[in-house]
């Protein structure tokens, strides 16, 4: 509502990402948890955006999976269950985080996308090169992103993201290919 | 869209205590059971950032529903809510009266979000009302603020960022992210 991005801009800046990075409730759930009379927890993940976070990683573009906001550890299952345990980062800080990595892979700012939701996420949607806040995003995030996804988080938001990125470098359609041949792990 | 009524802002100015109901209020109203007759109930997240934000900058929050379940003290801590703050009781007239003796707090300083029959009284007593998107007719028709958020999707997230608006204390919250 209101907020009309430039596909034309989003490209350009979707095509220089090297490392994307995200957090997890809001943008990987649907921010709510599910428990139980015991008082038993439950975190629902959408099962394709899994595909999205591989498919960077299969076409060389790092994950910064951070997570400042599990509860019980769920970010790290998620993390381990898509085998980026190594690129999971469970901190206070994102931003501080994405400093260290941005200076470990000797990249610029201008490399760096992120998925974002919710107003926390705001000093880093303004320094990366390439911000994209969720359907359902505070307006306060949108404002600041280059691209809105049209799936909300937890409902495939990462997904679409990863392969407007992909589309964007022209690597997507040899990528279908070639998990169409080879599936994928 | 979120519909704010007649003085919503002048109302949430004085607010110092947020009462909240919990059932479709920080859930959908939807039950689960599995096969084994277990009862569950989706939580939103999106409210911890609203009681956070409530809370730091310095606005009181309790829950206030019939009864108290294990799930409730589970996101009681999830929320980062004091466990006293926690009150089961179905006389919910009652529980307030009990709550402004005790701390001499009084209607028009509090805030309470409801959706249905059980929750009007103290909707109407209470300085500014909430009520979320798809709650009750009732208690939408009473309500000083509908959010455009439905129960269990930031209902008190959406609360929290307009009394905070309106007492020119969001940005301030902002502040704890830069």
């Amino acid at each position: 509502m209101g907020f009309e991005k430039d596909m034309n801009n989003a490209q350009e800046r979707a095509r220089k990402v090297k490392l994307f990075g995200h957090d997890i409730h809001g943008t990987l759930t649907a921010n709510n948890v599910i428990v139980d009379i015991e008082g038993n927890r439950q975190y629902g993940f959408w099962h394709m955006d899994g595909f999205g976070d591989l498919s960077l990683t299969a076409n060389d573009i790092k994950i910064a999976f951070l997570d400042t906001t599990s509860i019980d550890g769920e970010g790290l299952f998620r993390a381990k269950e898509l085998k980026l345990d190594k690129l999971y980062f469970s901190i206070t800080d994102k931003a501080a985080k994405l400093d260290e990595l941005v200076k470990e892979f000797n990249i610029s700012y201008d490399d760096v996308g992120f998925l974002g939701c919710e107003v926390s996420d705001i000093p880093i949607m303004r320094k990366v090169g390439f911000g994209v806040a969720t359907a359902d995003a505070r307006d306060e995030v949108k404002a600041l992103a280059s691209y809105i996804t049209t799936n909300q988080g937890g409902r495939g938001a990462m997904r679409e993201v990863c392969e407007f990125i992909l589309r964007a470098m022209g690597k997507w359609d040899g990528w279908v290919e070639k998990v169409t041949k080879m599936g994928y792990k | 869209m979120a519909i704010a009524k007649a003085d919503a802002i002048e109302k949430a100015k004085k607010i110092k205590f947020v009462i909240l109901d919990i059932h479709g209020i920080m859930t959908d109203n939807t039950l689960f059971y599995t096969q084994d007759g277990v009862k569950s109930e989706a939580f939103s997240l999106h409210d911890r950032m609203g009681i956070k934000a409530l809370m730091d900058e310095g606005i009181g929050v309790s829950f206030l529903t019939t009864k108290i379940s294990r799930a409730d003290e589970q996101m009681a801590k999830i929320y980062g809510l004091p466990l006293e703050n926690l009150w089961g009781q179905g006389a919910k007239m009652a529980r307030v009266d009990q709550f402004e003796q005790e701390t001499g707090y009084k209607d028009e300083e509090i805030c309470y979000a409801g959706d249905e029959m059980i929750d009007l009284a103290v909707m109407k007593r209470s300085g500014f009302s909430v009520a979320p998107a798809d709650g009750s007719q009732e208690a939408r028709g009473i309500a000083d603020y509908i959010t455009s958020a439905g129960g269990g999707k930031g209902v008190v997230r959406e609360l929290a960022q307009f009394i905070l608006e309106a007492q020119g204390k969001w940005d301030n919250f902002l502040g704890e992210f830069k």
